[in-house]
């Protein structure tokens, strides 16, 4: 990230912080309620291609992170230039039950199904999303299956093993 | 041809005529799909031994499960086996169809496939060579040879069984039955 970028997210935002670890590995951290203006921020300043939405769960701290990549496309006539590939994470952490974000659906029409995803993996209600419909899975869980609470193996257990055998008149299954 | 097998030739024409064309469905599961595409193609040339991938599962009489089963996929697998026209022979390829292999603590993924299907071998390995498939065809003709090859069969006979394992792990199916199921 750029210092005049730097500056001026500073002076705009009162509470970010920024981490930048070596090349290509800067994230900014904020609180939940500024993310879509950060967002609307970073896409004027050029940030304007949305990688993916992630979700992490903290399940010691009793939160889960949403994770922004973004990164910028090529203008028409630019030279490649590596300091423009940088990648740049939008973080910011939301409590686990009620999972609730804003949809970044209005600025990023991409997110959709990330959104979608995130919905029925980890649970989190995207305000504003137009259909928070299964996207993969298909049937439902007590708990979404991505986060740490769930256990497969209990799931495994008590639902995969309980369905029975071919039973075939020679004697039992195959 | 081996003047050997003259005999069975003229007793049972239909059986050989299975056994030497096995026109296997490309459909693609899990992983396990990478091995097909070189025994299929020069290196290993399946072709030698009768098996041909086919696009439609209507022109095909062998289903490889290759690999993992997720839940949705089992509903490909099921519409697709049941388009398949009889007689048709199902091979369990690699260790995740048998049992769940390594994704067996999976929220998404069938452990057992004979639960839903029937099967008429299995090829166990993570991944199984593509040699392997070919000892699975040699050891599928003696299976023909000796009607032992029957899953088509069973699928027939035990049809409730199968159908109420696949209505419980897809909650309801959106086709009816293919074979009529007696009550109780």
């Amino acid at each position: 990230m750029d210092d005049t970028l730097r500056q001026r997210l500073d002076s705009t935002f009162d509470s970010l912080r920024i981490v930048e670890k070596g090349t290509n590995n800067t994230s900014i951290a904020v609180g939940r309620n500024a993310v879509m203006s950060v967002l609307s921020f970073l896409k004027q300043s050029g940030y304007d291609h949305l990688h993916a939405i992630s979700c992490v769960d903290w399940i010691d701290k009793g939160a889960l992170e949403l994770v922004w990549v973004l990164s910028r496309y090529m203008r028409p006539g630019e030279q490649y230039d590596p300091k423009h590939a940088e990648n740049l994470l939008l973080r910011t952490m939301i409590p686990r039950d009620p999972a609730r974000m804003v949809s970044s659906i209005p600025l990023f029409e991409v997110a959709e199904p990330y959104e979608r995803e995130i919905h029925e993996l980890f649970g989190v209600d995207f305000e504003g999303h137009p259909r928070l419909i299964p996207l993969f899975l298909e049937r439902s869980y007590d708990t979404p299956p991505f986060r740490k609470d769930f256990d497969t193996r209990q799931y495994v257990e008590d639902f995969f093993e309980s369905i029975p055998s071919i039973v075939e008149d020679g004697g039992e299954g195959e | 041809m081996d003047r050997n097998q003259l005999i069975k030739w003229l007793e049972a024409p239909a059986k050989m005529g299975h056994k030497y064309s096995l026109h296997a469905v490309y459909f693609c599961t899990g992983c396990g799909i990478i091995e097909v595409p070189p025994s299929i193609t020069a290196r290993w040339d399946a072709e030698r031994f009768g098996v041909l991938p086919t696009a439609s599962p209507r022109q095909a009489n062998l289903f490889l499960i290759t690999g993992y089963v997720s839940v949705k996929t089992l509903k490909a697998i099921i519409r697709t086996y049941e388009q398949m026209p009889e007689p048709k022979y199902t091979v369990g390829f690699g260790s995740c169809p048998i049992n769940g292999g390594m994704y067996w603590d999976s929220y998404n993924t069938i452990k057992h496939l004979d639960k839903y299907i029937p099967i008429d071998g299995w090829i166990a390995g993570c991944m199984p060579r593509p040699e392997a498939i070919f000892v699975a065809v040699t050891h599928l003709w003696t299976l023909i040879d000796k009607d032992m090859a029957d899953g088509y069969k069973r699928y027939r006979k035990y049809y409730s069984q199968y159908r109420a394992n696949q209505e419980k792990v897809l909650l309801g199916l959106e086709w009816p039955p293919l074979f009529p199921i007696e009550a109780g």
